[in-house]
């Protein structure tokens, strides 16, 4: 079921130009990458100092001024229990931002070895490997994922769970493809010729290359894994109230949509903002790490 | 031709375990659900004692293996099972759903072809240049926008403030349907666009910079001609893969998209069995949703091949 | 129900009478009592809900969804009054009862046909009522526990015997589970049959696009003159609130169900629409695991009760439609006591909590069902309130069929849970909440206390009404001084509908009779 990618047929001369041209920058000149650094490194750092940003309590409640339209005390206004929405959106930053960098370990490890096996030895490993990759593959992710949170329980600990069991799908794909097709390559030959054993090969020769492939998939999956939470918070079954999240606002604004229409939309044009720095990291790191394969 | 597509019965073949080890995933993931059907069903005034009569009286009480088993053989014979919510045959409740979420990704995907192919065009023919960059900043904003809130803006914005179009459901005749589905169908191209301009784009560029396109430049041919004859059937070739890959991605994005638009699909089927642990129905549901991806793996191979003749699938390395 | 016919009682023995103040008025202009225009023929009704119906089997089924598009094609014996206090014939005419208290007589409607044009008679009847008890624990067949046999003595007159005396009996023959369908389902099968069930009602079964609507057509053979006056009804599917809205708005649908509150003044002010809170029997309460320390300890559930800001609930999730709860019985329940019950008191509440176990708190979870935004919203606010009292309340969204498994199973701590009442008599509650040996063990909380158990059960077999009401009054205050459950609020039934809708008028049951709904254009 799964396609090998196909080779990418470019006229070399156009290549080399741009290769050459894309290498030389040196990294501070690269767009893509020094505004995912801003980006990311903005909303890192108003995570880590949240409770710093504003003077109000994200989980604290106020019945006497719910539903408060955006003022001077409270720039986008108050949600239904009275408490100040861009608080809870600068706190959302912290919880979206922790679980999306922590789903992709699993998935990513787990992924990483098998589609490793799978490439490097082949044989059986890589059959019984990719036809576990084409079984969890054909499972929409979200239907996985609700399922998974459904029987798990909803919390943290089933987020991890759940996105790792659906996830490491990926990583095991490009993972192999990256290793398929540098076994091939002379250097690993000569190695293997040299008498390096086959740990030696994968660690030192063949890693490093590989593995950059997959933390720059890694980025964007990151975005994936944020786009899952807030998905499942939006559909309550995220993280518990009434710790703030950019889905379970979302879903708790989705009702005053008519009147405060704020509530629903700022915390997702949050998620894109992050999303578009990540994407541009990803792009970035993908330039730096790879120069040739850049789309 | 046809020597190159000798990879399908070898394919067909891959697919058969790949379908034995869906409905095991799935069968074991529909028992874990914790409660059973007739919980569900009992609501508020399940007791263990009404649990356990209505248990017996819809038959849940036989041993795993025996359930597995009865599934297998009765799927053998195209029977899915029967639905213990609903008392009635899971097939013909996955019949009628399933139309509604096809009509719908179809409906993304034409719409999402119409906005990427002229977009993926403009951004190739000046790489770099200005519309280039407001595509790609177009691509990168697409896919940063969760699925639902994307549709709750543009409810929001054409069926709340303008009255454009109707806030969710479906309709009854099949011009309402395409009336009601427009905007479902947008938010999902929106999410879809961006892969898909991304890989036509890189693809259109390669293209437009080699050489028997120069030749073809030489001859005169140019403008919207070239590009339509020459340039875009080559440069689609990836991206047919690519489409491929992503159908899969739509049918189990559009649950999203079923639950905030209100559309009586295969998402929102496979949602209300979920809450409802009505497992046969969510084994049948994931089933046939598998197999679609199945199928349109193995179909957009055999574009694949029939568009690029360099391409020969059925020779994947053995590894060593 | 507009036209109320009188009821001819045998010597000695009344009606349940009507209760005690305590029922909000709450009904909207314009829809319950008799309407200043006269009614019109023709129209299709619209009727938008969030969910689908799952069944039409009367035995089986418990779910709203279903139950109200039943109940416009099968009725029962018995109906509720409009304030929910009375019972009143419907498919009888009137009933007499032994001097024993075991064997009750009831008078059948002559002239009363089915949808296919079979007429009604004590045969029909007999099916009805024992298809119903057979279906034991696993359906509605317990409401039937105390009916011994079912005799049709002549086409006419059905004759039930009792095993022991049993105030609630025609409540419990007014509920849709006891409605009437033909003898021997009209020759199918009972799955046949129940996939277009037939029975004397205003409607009769047309279609269902599942996930999408149901649609019913008028019953030309209805026992009531010149109804029902619409021609039909659509029950349609739309989960999303703003969209029955904006439905509403826009015309394409007549009935909103359940507007959300926060939406519901601005609904009531919206020129053409009229919105509603009809009083009804939901109770809202916090399930205490007595199982679990420290919720044996009767200062901890006090200290918690005490705590709970009733009203600032009230205005802050209902958004200002409904009522604090103080008793375990609702207002639209006969025998309903409004005085005294659990009360904010955040003094007692702390007072309580020094005599405790736990003077200093202590850290517990409650669990709530997740997509459900009024209940996340009341348990965050419930959370809030205890905080003073150093509890730490920790809430666990899961999905509704993992959060009822968890009841049964007995894996809970606190549990979020309400309660609408099926019956117009207080046993079918009281037993599930009060009984640790009634199936439910006391609602789950385990609670135990012999001198409620043994008022429940002399109020089930009184019939003297003055004495029965002394005993469920005793059975209120008991209950509410040992606060084995925390009552949060009663919750009306929210319903929208345009002005061009006349006629319509929901029971504290939350059912409706659609024979008297006409349309105006």
């Amino acid at each position: 079921m799964t396609t090998t990618p196909a080779p990418t047929l470019t006229p070399p001369k156009a290549r080399r130009r741009a290769v050459r041209a894309r290498s030389l920058r040196p990294w501070y000149r690269n767009g893509s990458l020094v505004a995912g650094i801003v980006i990311v490194g903005g909303l890192i750092l108003v995570a880590v100092f949240a409770p710093l940003l504003t003077p109000y309590s994200p989980t604290t409640q106020n019945l006497t001024d719910v539903l408060q339209g955006p003022s001077a005390a409270h720039w986008l206004g108050t949600d239904q229990f009275g408490r100040d929405v861009l608080t809870r959106l600068i706190w959302s930053t912290r919880v979206d931002l922790r679980i999306g960098f922590m789903a992709v370990l699993i998935p990513f490890v787990v992924g990483t070895v098998l589609g490793g096996l799978a490439g490097y030895f082949g044989g059986w490993i890589d059959t019984v490997v990719m036809r576990l990759v084409d079984i969890f593959f054909a499972f929409p992710f979200y239907v996985m994922v609700i399922a998974l949170v459904f029987v798990l329980g909803a919390g943290e600990t089933s987020i991890y769970l759940a996105i790792a069991a659906v996830s490491w799908v990926s990583y095991a794909k490009i993972v192999r493809g990256e290793i398929l097709v540098a076994k091939q390559q002379d250097y690993v030959m000569a190695a293997r010729l040299g008498g390096f054993s086959h740990l030696k090969v994968l660690v030192r020769h063949i890693g490093p290359n590989v593995l950059s492939q997959a933390i720059i998939y890694a980025m964007s999956d990151i975005v994936q894994d944020i786009m899952a939470i807030v998905t499942l918070g939006y559909l309550g079954l995220g993280i518990a109230p009434p710790t703030a999240e950019w889905g379970s606002m979302i879903a708790g604004g989705q009702q005053f949509i008519t009147t405060q229409w704020q509530q629903a939309t700022i915390p997702g044009l949050a998620v894109v903002v992050t999303s578009l720095g990540l994407s541009w990291l990803g792009d970035g790191l993908s330039d730096l790490l790879s120069p040739d394969r850049r789309k | 031709m046809l020597h190159r597509l000798r990879f399908i019965p070898g394919r067909i073949l891959q697919a058969i375990p790949v379908a034995i080890g869906v409905t095991i995933l799935v069968f074991m993931m529909s028992h874990l659900l914790p409660g059973n059907p007739a919980v569900a069903m009992l609501g508020n005034h399940a007791t263990p004692a009404a649990v356990a009569a209505l248990s017996k009286h819809l038959g849940l009480n036989q041993p795993l293996w025996d359930q597995y088993w009865l599934f297998l053989v009765h799927l053998l014979h195209g029977d899915l099972g029967e639905s213990i919510t609903y008392q009635q045959p899971v097939f013909g409740l996955v019949m009628s759903a399933a139309p509604v979420t096809l009509s719908l990704v179809l409906y993304a995907l034409v719409l999402s072809l119409i906005i990427s192919v002229p977009l993926a065009g403009w951004a190739a023919s000046r790489p770099g240049g200005v519309r280039d960059l407001g595509v790609r900043g177009y691509t990168l904003l697409g896919q940063g926008m969760p699925q639902f809130w994307t549709g709750i803006m543009l409810i929001l914005l054409l069926a709340v403030r303008l009255r454009l179009f109707p806030v969710s459901g479906y309709g009854q005749t099949p011009l309402d349907h395409l009336y009601y589905l427009f905007l479902p169908a947008l938010t999902l191209a929106i999410s879809m666009c961006p892969t898909i301009i991304r890989s036509l784009r890189a693809s259109t560029i390669q293209v437009l910079g080699s050489e028997y396109i120069g030749t073809a430049r030489s001859k005169g041919i140019g403008g919207a001609s070239l590009f339509r004859v020459h340039v875009l059937r080559n440069a689609a070739i990836p991206t047919v893969s690519i489409v491929g890959v992503n159908l899969g991605f739509l049918v189990g994005g559009s649950l999203i998209i079923e639950q905030v638009f209100a559309i009586p699909g295969l998402g929102s089927l496979m949602i209300n069995a979920i809450l409802s642990d009505d497992f046969p129905t969510i084994q049948g549901v994931a089933l046939v949703v598998a197999l679609f991806v199945v199928v349109v793996g193995v179909l957009t191979d055999i574009v694949y091949t029939l568009l690029d003749p360099r391409v020969d699938l059925a020779n994947t390395e053995a590894v060593r | 129900m507009k036209k109320k016919l009188r009821v001819l009682i045998a010597a000695g023995f009344a009606a349940i009478p009507l209760a005690l103040a305590g029922c909000g008025a709450g009904v909207a202009s314009g829809s319950a009592a008799a309407s200043s225009s006269k009614p019109v023929d023709g129209g299709n009704l619209v009727i938008d809900r969030s969910n689908d119906a799952v069944s039409m089997n009367k035995t089986t089924t418990f779910d709203n969804s279903s139950i109200y598009v039943m109940e416009q094609i099968m009725e029962p014996l018995f109906t509720v009054s409009n304030d929910g206090k009375t019972i009143e014939p419907w498919l009888a005419t009137g009933y007499t009862v032994s001097a024993n208290k075991l064997t009750y007589t009831i008078k059948l409607r002559s002239g009363v046909k089915f949808s296919n044009g079979q007429p009604m008679t004590s045969a029909d009847v007999k099916f009805s009522i024992d298809q119903n008890t057979a279906t034991g624990q696993a359906g509605w067949g317990y409401i039937n526990s105390a009916i011994k046999q079912v005799v049709a003595v002549n086409p006419l007159t059905v004759q039930i015997d009792l095993k022991y005396a049993w105030a609630p009996i025609l409540a419990d023959l007014s509920l849709f589970a006891n409605a009437i369908i033909p003898n021997n389902y009209a020759g199918e099968t009972a799955a046949a049959f129940y996939q277009h069930p037939i029975g004397t009602g205003p409607f009769e079964w047309d279609v269902w696009k599942k996930g999408q609507y149901i649609k019913l057509v008028k019953n030309p053979h209805y026992w009531q003159p010149g109804k029902p006056y619409l021609n039909s009804v659509q029950f349609d599917v739309v989960p999303d609130a703003s969209t029955r809205q904006l439905q509403l708005e826009g015309n394409q649908a007549d009935i909103d169900t359940f507007p959300d509150w926060s939406t519901f003044s601005a609904l009531k002010s919206t020129p053409n629409i009229t919105a509603t809170a009809f009083p009804s029997t939901e109770i809202d309460y916090l399930t205490m695991n007595e199982k679990v320390a420290p919720f044996s300890d009767i200062h901890v559930r006090q200290a918690i009760s005490d705590a709970i800001n009733r009203t600032a609930l009230v205005d802050a999730v209902l958004f200002g439609n409904g009522k604090p709860a103080n008793s375990l019985l609702m207002p639209g329940v006969p025998y309903y006591d409004a005085t005294g019950g659990e009360t904010y008191n955040l003094a007692a509440a702390k007072k309580e909590m020094a005599e405790s176990s736990k003077p200093h708190g202590f850290t517990t979870t409650l669990q709530i069902a997740s997509g459900n935004a009024d209940e996340a919203a009341a348990a965050q606010i419930v959370q809030a309130e205890l905080k003073p009292l150093g509890i730490t309340l920790n809430i666990q969204q899961m999905d509704p069929t993992a959060q009822h498994a968890s009841l049964l199973a007995d894996t809970f701590d606190m549990a979020y849970a309400q309660w609408t009442m099926d019956i117009p008599d207080p046993d079918e509650w009281t037993s599930f909440a009060v009984n640790p040996k009634g199936g439910a063990s006391s609602a789950f909380t385990y609670y135990d206390n012999p001198a409620v158990v043994s008022l429940n059960s002399q109020a089930e077999q009184e019939i003297d009404p003055t004495k029965r009401a002394a005993l469920y009054d005793q059975l209120q205050q008991l209950t509410s001084q040992d606060a084995f459950l925390a009552y949060l609020y009663y919750v009306p039934y929210a319903y929208a509908t345009t002005d061009n809708v006349h006629g319509f008028y929901v029971t504290p049951l939350g059912n409706f009779h659609l024979e008297n709904v006409y349309l105006t254009s």
